[in-house]
C-alpha cells in the first residue's frame, strides 16, 4: 500500500506502457523506524527469555547448579527424554494423569463458556428495561481475579459448610446428601465450574459486540421469508459469529491448557496436592520443577508444552482460515 | 547534605511472624536502634507462600537483603547454595557456640555432613495437642490417660468421638488432608514415635517404608478411617481446621505455639478460652517426639554491611529480644533461657508445658534437598490423607504400602541428585 505513490496511480490510470514496466519502489525506512521500538520490545521481552528458556532445557540446572545459571553443564536432550519417557523422573510422576485432566478440562470449560456466553449474550441483545445494568452485573465474575476465584469457592465446596452443599441439598432439594467436592473424582467439576464461571462474561460481551455488528436487515429479510427463531439462529446468527467463536474457542483452549492459578489456590494455596482428578499440567509443572528445583527439566516440559500448542494453534487457524476471514 | 559517614541502612527480609509485622518488628528493633544511631533498618514482610522463590532467586543471583530470616528447613538449602555468611569462630564464640540455644534448633543453623554454622535461631515451632477438657470431662476421659500411648489415645477419641458439648456436636481429632502443607509435619511425629524416621541416618534415602514409619503410618491414617478424623476434616486446610477447633467443632487438636494467640484472642469467658489444654504427643513404642521447627536468622552472603548485620542478628537473637518476640507473636523463644522465662512461662499455663514439651522436639536433618523432599512427602501423603477419607477408593494396609512405596522412589530420587 505504501508503495503507490501518485505516480503510480497515474502509471494505472495513464496507460499499460508504463505498468508492464514498473519502475523499481524507493525503500523508505521510515515506517521501520517507527516500528522499531516495539520490534525491540517484542525481541527483548520475548525472544531473549525464549531463547534463554531453551538453552535452560537442556541444562542440568537445579538446586546444586542454580548459582552457576546458564553455565550449568549442558546435558542436550536428556531432560527431554526424562521428562517424556523416564516414568521415575520426579517431574514425570503423575503427567499422564494431569495430561487427561487438561485436556477435559479445557474442553468443558471452553464448550460451557463459550454456550453459556453466546445463550447470554443472545439474550442481552434485545431491549428490555435495565439492560445495560444487567450486562454490567453478569461481568462481576470475569473481574474477580482468577486466585481470588480459587480461594473462594474452595471455601464454597466444602462439603458442610460450603454454600454449594447448602443450596443443593438443603435448598433446593436436589440430591439426597452432601457430596465432598475437594476430595475424590469430584474435585474435577471442582475445578471446571469456577473456571466456566470466571470465564463466561467476557465471552458474553464479546459475542454481544459481534451481535450488535450483524445489519437488522438480514433477520427482517429472514422474517418476511417466513424463516423462525431457530433458522435465524442457524443461518444469520451462526455465520456471522463464526469468525469470533473460531478465534474466541482458540484463545480459551490455550487460556484453559495454562490455568494455574484457581487449581493452585483451592487446594492448599499453591502448597497442598490437588488430588489424582484435579491436578492439571500447570500446577503439576510448577510443583515438579520449582518446588523439586529441577529448572532444566521445568523448562524442558514447557518447551514441550509450547510446541504441542504451536501445532495446536496452527492446524486450528489453518483448518478454520475461512470462517475467520469470510464477511457474514 | 549527606548524614555522617558511618549512616548504614540494613535490608531485612522477615516472614509474618506476627499478625502485623510490619509494625511489630520495628518495634523489636528500637532498642537495638537506640544503642545504634546512624544506622536504620529496611524491614520486607515476605509471605510463606512467596518467600522461597524470592530468597532462592536473591541467592542465586547474589542480590538480596543484609540479612533474613529462613525457615529452620530452607536454610540449608540456601546455605548450600552459597547464599549466607557462614559465622566466623569469633563470632560463634560471641554466642557461646549456640550454647544458650535449644540444641536440635541449632543444629538447623548448619548443613548436614559439612562443618559451619550459618545463623541463630530465632524462634520455634513446637507442635503439641491441644485439647477441650469440657469434652473430656463430658465423655468420662481422663486426659492424662488419654494422651499416655496409642492405645489409649484410640480409646479416648472413640469416647470423646460425638459427644455434645454446649449443644455442638464435637469430632474427636482433627487433621487436615491434602489440601495443606502441613502434612508431613503432622505425621513426622508419629513416625519418630513409632522407632521410624523420615529419611535413613546418613540422610541418602527415604526411610517411609520401614516396618515402624509403616506401622506409624496406618495407625495415623485409621484414625480417619474409623471415623475419629471425620472426612470433611481431610478437605480443610490447617488455619481453617484450627478455627473450628476454637469454635467447638473437634476435641483434640495437634497444633503449635500459634494456636495460643487465636485462643487467647477469644473473650475471657469463652469455652476454648476456659476449658482447654496442651498435653505431648500419645507416646508410641519409642517415646513421645514432637515436631520441632521455627525459624533462624542469617547473614546474606552479598550483604555489604556484614558486620552491623551481625551485631543486629546478635541482637535479636539474645534473651531479651527473644522474649519480646514472643509476647508480640505468641511462637516460642529459641532460646532455653528466654523459653523459660516468667514473661512467657507465667503468661498462660500452656506456654509452659509447650516449653516442656520442646524438651522432646525433633528437627529433620538439615539436609540441602529438604524441600524438594518435602514436596514430594506433602504430595503422597497427601493421597494418602484421601484413601483414608473413604470416598473413592477404600483404604487398606496394601494399597497405603503401594502408596508409600512409589512415594519412596520418587524421593529416593530427588535425594539422589543432592548425593
Amino acid at each position: 500500500m505504501t508503495a503507490v505513490s501518485e505516480p503510480g496511480l497515474g502509471a494505472l490510470v495513464g496507460g499499460a506502457s508504463r505498468a508492464s514496466a514498473p519502475r523499481r519502489r524507493k525503500f523508505d525506512a521510515f515506517p521501520y523506524l517507527l516500528l522499531a521500538p516495539a520490534a525491540l520490545m517484542m525481541v527483548i521481552v520475548n525472544l531473549v527469555p525464549i531463547v534463554q528458556g531453551f538453552r535452560m532445557s537442556m541444562l542440568k540446572l537445579n538446586q546444586y547448579t542454580l548459582s552457576q545459571f546458564m553455565g550449568a553443564p549442558f546435558v542436550g536432550l536428556r531432560n527431554y527424554r526424562g521428562v517424556l519417557f523416564d516414568a521415575t523422573n520426579p517431574v514425570h510422576a503423575g503427567m499422564l494423569g494431569a495430561l487427561r485432566n487438561t485436556a477435559l478440562y479445557s474442553l468443558l470449560v471452553t464448550l460451557c463458556a463459550v454456550a453459556i456466553g453466546l445463550g447470554v449474550a443472545l439474550l442481552l441483545n434485545r431491549d428490555f428495561p435495565g439492560k445495560a445494568a444487567a450486562r454490567t452485573l453478569l461481568m462481576l465474575p470475569w473481574v474477580v481475579p482468577t486466585y481470588v476465584v480459587g480461594t473462594l469457592w474452595g471455601f464454597m465446596w466444602q462439603r458442610d459448610e460450603g454454600i454449594i452443599n447448602h443450596v443443593l441439598v438443603d435448598v433446593l432439594h436436589l440430591m439426597d446428601h452432601k457430596p465432598f467436592w475437594l476430595i475424590g473424582s469430584n474435585t474435577f467439576f471442582a475445578i471446571v465450574i469456577p473456571t466456566v464461571w470466571r470465564a463466561w462474561p467476557v465471552l458474553m460481551l464479546i459475542f454481544l459486540a459481534a451481535l450488535q455488528a450483524v445489519p437488522e436487515e438480514l433477520y427482517e429479510a429472514a422474517r418476511l421469508d417466513g424463516a423462525n427463531a431457530w433458522q435465524r439462529f442457524v443461518n444469520i446468527t451462526l455465520p456471522a459469529l463464526k469468525p469470533v467463536i473460531v478465534i474466541q474457542v482458540m484463545f480459551q483452549i490455550i487460556d484453559n491448557v495454562y490455568s494455574y492459578n484457581i487449581v493452585a489456590m483451592m487446594f492448599g494455596k499453591g502448597a497442598g496436592y490437588p488430588g489424582e482428578w484435579g491436578d492439571l499440567l500447570m500446577p503439576l509443572l510448577t510443583r515438579q520443577s520449582f518446588s523439586y528445583w529441577r529448572f532444566g527439566e521445568g523448562a524442558a516440559v514447557s518447551f514441550v508444552m509450547m510446541a504441542v500448542m504451536l501445532v495446536f494453534v496452527a492446524v486450528w487457524m489453518r483448518t478454520f482460515r475461512r470462517s475467520m476471514t469470510d464477511e457474514a | 547534605m549527606m548524614g555522617p559517614a558511618a549512616a548504614v541502612e540494613l535490608t531485612m527480609w522477615v516472614m509474618p511472624v506476627t499478625t502485623n509485622a510490619q509494625h511489630d518488628v520495628p518495634a523489636l528493633l528500637a532498642p537495638w536502634l537506640a544503642q545504634h544511631p546512624g544506622t536504620t533498618v529496611r524491614v520486607t514482610v515476605l509471605d510463606w507462600e512467596s518467600g522461597w522463590n524470592k530468597i532462592t532467586a536473591a541467592a542465586a543471583s547474589r542480590r538480596g537483603p543484609d540479612l533474613l530470616e529462613l525457615g529452620t528447613t530452607w536454610m540449608p538449602a540456601i546455605a548450600a547454595m552459597g547464599g549466607l555468611e557462614r559465622l566466623s569462630a569469633s563470632q560463634l564464640a560471641e554466642v557461646d557456640n549456640g550454647a544458650p540455644y535449644y540444641p536440635q534448633l541449632w543444629k538447623t543453623t548448619q548443613v548436614f555432613g559439612r562443618t559451619g554454622v550459618y545463623g541463630l535461631p530465632w524462634y520455634a515451632d513446637v507442635r503439641a495437642a491441644f485439647y477441650r477438657t469440657d469434652v473430656f470431662r463430658q465423655a468420662g476421659v481422663d486426659p492424662k490417660q488419654a494422651f499416655s500411648n496409642w492405645d489409649s489415645f484410640r480409646a479416648a477419641l472413640e469416647k470423646i468421638n460425638g459427644t455434645t458439648v454446649a449443644g455442638k456436636r464435637v469430632a474427636a481429632l482433627a487433621y487436615a488432608g491434602k489440601n495443606d502443607w502441613n502434612v508431613v509435619h503432622n505425621l513426622a511425629p508419629w513416625i519418630w514415635n513409632a522407632g521410624g524416621d523420615v529419611l535413613t541416618a546418613d540422610a541418602k534415602h527415604s526411610a517411609l517404608d520401614s516396618p515402624q514409619a509403616l506401622r506409624a503410618i496406618d495407625f495415623y491414617s485409621s484414625l480417619a478411617v474409623e471415623g475419629l478424623v471425620p472426612a470433611n476434616a481431610l478437605e480443610k486446610d490447617s488455619d481453617i481446621l484450627e478455627g473450628a477447633w476454637v469454635g467447638g467443632d473437634y476435641g483434640v487438636i495437634f497444633s503449635g505455639p500459634w494456636l495460643m494467640r487465636r485462643i487467647l484472642e477469644t473473650p475471657a469467658a469463652s469455652l476454648v478460652r476456659t476449658n482447654f489444654d496442651v498435653a505431648p504427643y500419645p507416646a508410641g513404642p519409642h517415646g513421645h517426639a514432637t515436631f520441632f521447627g521455627g525459624s533462624n536468622l542469617a547473614i546474606f552472603k552479598g550483604s555489604r554491611h556484614k558486620g552491623e548485620a551481625w551485631e543486629l542478628v546478635k541482637y535479636l537473637g539474645g534473651k531479651a529480644s527473644q522474649v519480646q518476640l514472643s509476647q508480640l507473636s505468641s511462637m516460642m523463644p529459641a532460646r532455653i533461657d528466654a523459653a523459660n522465662d516468667p514473661a512467657w512461662t507465667q503468661r498462660h499455663p500452656a506456654f509452659a508445658k509447650l516449653t516442656a514439651i520442646a524438651a522432646d522436639g525433633r528437627a529433620y536433618p538439615p539436609i540441602p534437598a529438604w524441600g524438594p523432599l518435602e514436596t514430594v512427602y506433602t504430595k503422597h501423603l497427601g493421597q494418602l490423607a484421601e484413601l483414608s477419607s473413604g470416598i473413592g477408593d477404600k483404604y487398606s494396609v496394601p494399597a497405603m504400602r503401594a502408596l508409600i512405596a512409589s512415594t519412596v522412589v520418587e524421593a529416593d530420587k530427588v535425594l539422589e541428585e543432592a548425593n
